[in-house]
């Protein structure tokens, strides 16, 4: 088995994790809030704390815990040049999902990531890779597999595709909630413990033993399928 | 124990128990006359029976756990085979027990085959994990095109009768659904080293002491009319895959029950063509 030894700057690292992972990078990320606006909407998240304990949730035990463990599953497949293993981190990924709108969330995100990503970095591996997926893949497979052919190591890149997510789920919190720019700042200050016990876990996990705890989510995920207003796409 | 050496101490065996490993196959062939069993294996504490049908309806088959419930140690399996377009349910008649552990997992393994036009049914009734219970379950699903699956599963958290609650043990519940060789749906509940924690977690299970799973796999077209028949009813439901309908409950075990069995005679009759019936065992 090859092992992929691409190795990078600093600063073509730093150039490719911050824009891979910007809100503008073309993924439509500020399109999607993972429930939150019917958890809102419910009266279940009022304030920084309750958005804080939201996200908190969606990494320790829910999506951020499957996600996490896939990526870093992508990665490492990736990085030893095992087609056969990312194929099936792939399928894994876009069978795991606990509703229309998360699977909605991942795969409209992964797939236009490849898109973006083919154009404005080729490499032949990541354009085989999505060739052989039909172009649709789970976000964090995409985003894991696209860093190790680039060089970036895996904790960065885990950590970095972690503290994204829950990034842009304070931004769908501040909005929705509403709470001020600097209320949502501190949430994502507070939250550095979680994501750092989120990538220990997806680094440690096994994928044959993987899980999730927060059935509250898919319900409010569900819920927000038939929410009357709604500014969110999930 | 004191007078033995650190080193005799470590390697001394535990006490054993007598452990029970159950096993039970179905396989059910397709007929003019209807669905027949056409193989069948149980092995203690497995059995199976088969309660007459209701006239028109299909075989139900009940696996029963003679052992009343399972230790730590103990193993369930369970291999289902159902012939091109068959139609046949597994139920249970009573609630499955998990006992507190002293260490093992009690493992329940189950496979289900569902070949081209069949129909099956998987309505066990719940089962109730005691506190200090450890259960691991895999259930792997693996449908031809065209085949149909109406699955649902309940877990109670701890006897809620005595308002024991699941707080130390274990809880891993896996789910792999395979439609045409291909793998469709994934999911697993893993509750972690803090049961009760995970239980009580505002956004975990919030705080329910039971929570159930139903899940149909039939063409689009029908898990979409079996979501507008559960929406209707007042039930979340969802598709995270075309021809995947997939409702989800948490809360006391009564009104779980009561939600489960409102939901599923609405299924069998609006989009299986049974009738609007819960298996006679749920309710006798």
């Amino acid at each position: 088995m090859a092992t992929a030894t691409t190795t990078i700057t600093e600063g073509e690292a730093l150039q490719r994790l911050l824009t891979w992972l910007s809100p503008a990078y073309p993924v439509g990320a500020y399109t999607y809030s993972h429930g939150l606006e019917m958890a809102v909407e419910d009266g279940a998240v009022r304030d920084r704390q309750g958005l804080a304990d939201y996200i908190g949730a969606v990494l320790e035990a829910g999506a951020g815990r499957i996600d996490g463990a896939l990526l870093a599953a992508a990665h490492r497949a990736a990085s030893a040049e095992d087609d056969a293993a990312l194929d099936d981190v792939a399928s894994l990924a876009a069978a795991w999902r606990g509703t229309a709108e998360t699977a909605l969330e991942t795969i409209a995100q992964g797939t236009a990531f490849l898109k973006v990503t083919n154009a404005a970095w080729p490499d032949a591996r990541l354009a085989a890779f999505t060739a052989r997926q039909g172009g649709s893949v789970a976000h964090p497979v995409a985003f894991g597999a696209a860093a190790a052919w680039h060089g970036l190591p895996l904790r960065m890149a885990l950590f970095g595709f972690l503290s994204a997510f829950a990034a842009n789920l304070v931004s769908a919190g501040v909005r929705l909630v509403p709470l001020g720019q600097t209320d949502g700042q501190i949430t994502t200050a507070a939250l550095l413990p979680v994501l750092e016990a989120a990538t220990e876990a997806a680094l440690a996990a096994d994928p044959e033993r993987l899980g999730s705890a927060a059935p509250v989510l898919d319900l409010f995920s569900m819920r927000h399928e038939t929410q009357y207003t709604r500014l969110f796409r999930s | 124990m004191d007078a033995l050496p650190e080193r005799a101490r470590m390697t001394a065996p535990l006490p054993r128990h007598q452990r029970a490993h159950g096993r039970a196959e179905l396989g059910f062939a397709h007929t003019p006359r209807g669905t027949v069993l056409r193989h069948l294996y149980h092995a203690a504490p497995l059995r199976v029976l088969f309660p007459t049908p209701e006239p028109g309806e299909p075989p139900m088959a009940a696996l029963v756990n003679v052992g009343g419930g399972l230790a730590g140690g103990d193993s369930l399996e369970v291999a289902v085979e159902l012939a091109a377009e068959g139609t046949a349910g597994i139920t249970t008649p009573a609630a499955e027990k998990i006992y507190r552990s002293l260490g093992d997992d009690s493992r329940i393994a189950t496979t289900l085959t569902v070949t081209e036009g069949a129909t099956l049914e998987w309505l066990p009734q719940e089962t109730i994990l005691f506190d200090g219970a450890r259960l691991a379950r895999r259930m792997e699903a693996r449908l031809a095109p065209g085949a149909r699956l109406l699955a649902a599963e309940m877990l109670v958290f701890g006897r809620a009768a005595r308002g024991e609650r699941l707080e130390s043990g274990a809880l891993f519940d896996s789910w792999r659904l395979w439609r045409g060789g291909r793998l469709d749906w994934a999911d697993a509940t893993d509750l972690g080293p803090a049961p009760g924690a995970r239980l009580g977690h505002r956004f975990g299970f919030g705080g329910a002491g039971a929570g159930a799973l139903l899940l149909l796999a039939a063409s689009p077209a029908e898990a979409e009319a079996g979501r507008a028949l559960l929406r209707a009813a007042g039930h979340a439901a969802t598709l995270p895959r075309p021809g995947l309908l997939l409702a989800r409950w948490l809360g006391e075990a009564m009104a779980v029950r009561g939600a489960l069995s409102a939901a599923l005679p609405l299924l069998r009759a609006g989009v299986l063509g049974l009738a609007p019936s819960l298996p006679r065992l749920w309710t006798s």
